[in-house]
């Protein structure tokens, strides 16, 4: 059971919020970081395409041997993405959760700009909260 | 639980290989060149001008009266054959050649996201969607097999790799008619795809 990382990408496929959690995976450049989010949204949105039977979503979880990515897709085109080991059975839980953080610490912060990237004390606190006690 | 398709990859990126089962939304067939011959009948281009149309590899010098027949493919068993049911069949709006570059370009990222997100020689295993997953299991040799099922699946890792084992290497491997890594030819031939069938057939989720 670890918790490996957060990513929040924006509707254009930009990276917003990065930040990781537990060791275990690749310590990443934020350049390369940013390239893989651009990579998952363009793949996500090509899942949704190649579905065998009726209409589909895009993916929801990416699976390795020893990792998972859970995708969280908002209403608004935001995608929450929750890297996990794989036995983790709470990772959706905790993105509605740290959507919940990202609508009241970010959202409704008057000096946030919409798709531009978060910094904000107030929503990394909430997400150690949400991540620790998750 | 249900299987959905089999699509084989070879370390070209060329679909070499498909099969399907109760599919609902189909792709179109093929476009004139975009698919190598010998990879389905069912979504072969041409496929309503006749099962000879496209096919003209050295294989057809063989008749069927002259003994066994290893590997055919001008006729398609008729009990292997997938008939476009009637009614409740949408289009995925893609030409098949379309669909497996997707297939294949999918794969092929996801796996390169995931080794750099583990900085291992980590293997992309699944994905899965609202209405179906889709899993991976590539060999050695650069061959990717790919099998969409229903989400709820569990792995078919296993499975796959049965494909490879029992029916890959014995009737495409071990088939001297077969050209592998040609880039001019799939590897279909009746003794695998009916090994392929009744195995999937077989198994506990095939439904």
């Amino acid at each position: 059971m670890a918790i490996f990382g957060l990513w929040i990408i924006n509707k254009a496929g930009g990276l917003v919020y990065q930040r990781n959690f537990a060791e275990g995976l690749a310590q990443l450049t934020s350049n390369e970081n940013l390239v893989l989010a651009g990579t998952l949204h363009g793949i996500h949105a090509i899942t949704a395409r190649l579905s065998p039977m009726g209409p589909s979503s895009g993916a929801q979880v990416i699976e390795g041997e020893t990792f998972k990515m859970t995708i969280f897709l908002t209403a608004t085109g935001t995608k929450f993405v929750l890297l996990t080991s794989l036995n983790e059975t709470i990772a959706e839980i905790l993105l509605q959760r740290i959507y919940e953080a990202y609508a009241d610490a970010v959202m409704k912060n008057p000096f946030h700009t919409p798709e531009m990237p978060i910094r904000s004390d107030g929503f990394d606190t909430r997400v150690t909260a949400i991540i620790g006690t998750g | 639980m249900t299987i959905n398709s089999l699509y084989i990859f070879d370390r070209h990126c060329i679909c070499v290989y498909y099969q399907d089962w109760h599919r609902t939304r189909r792709p179109k067939p093929a476009a004139e060149g975009g698919l190598l011959p010998g990879v389905s009948q069912a979504v072969s281009p041409g496929t309503s001008a006749g099962p000879s149309s496209g096919f003209d590899s050295p294989r057809n010098t063989l008749a069927s009266s002259s003994g066994t027949v290893v590997a055919i493919n001008e006729h398609t068993n008729p009990q292997l054959s997938i008939p476009m049911a009637p009614t409740g069949v949408t289009s995925t709006g893609l030409a098949f050649d379309e669909e497996a570059k997707l297939v294949y370009g999918v794969v092929l990222s996801l796996r390169n996201m995931i080794k750099k997100i583990s900085g291992r020689d980590e293997q992309f295993t699944s994905y899965r969607t609202s209405s179906y997953k889709l899993h991976l299991f590539e060999t050695p040799s650069g061959y990717k097999f790919v099998m969409l099922t229903d989400q709820k699946s569990e792995m078919m890792r296993s499975v796959l790799k049965q494909i490879y084992l029992v029916g890959f290497l014995e009737f495409v491997v071990r088939n001297p008619l077969i050209k592998m890594d040609s880039r001019e030819q799939g590897i279909d031939n009746d003794n695998f795809r009916s090994a392929v069938d009744r195995y999937v057939r077989g198994l506990p989720n095939y439904n």
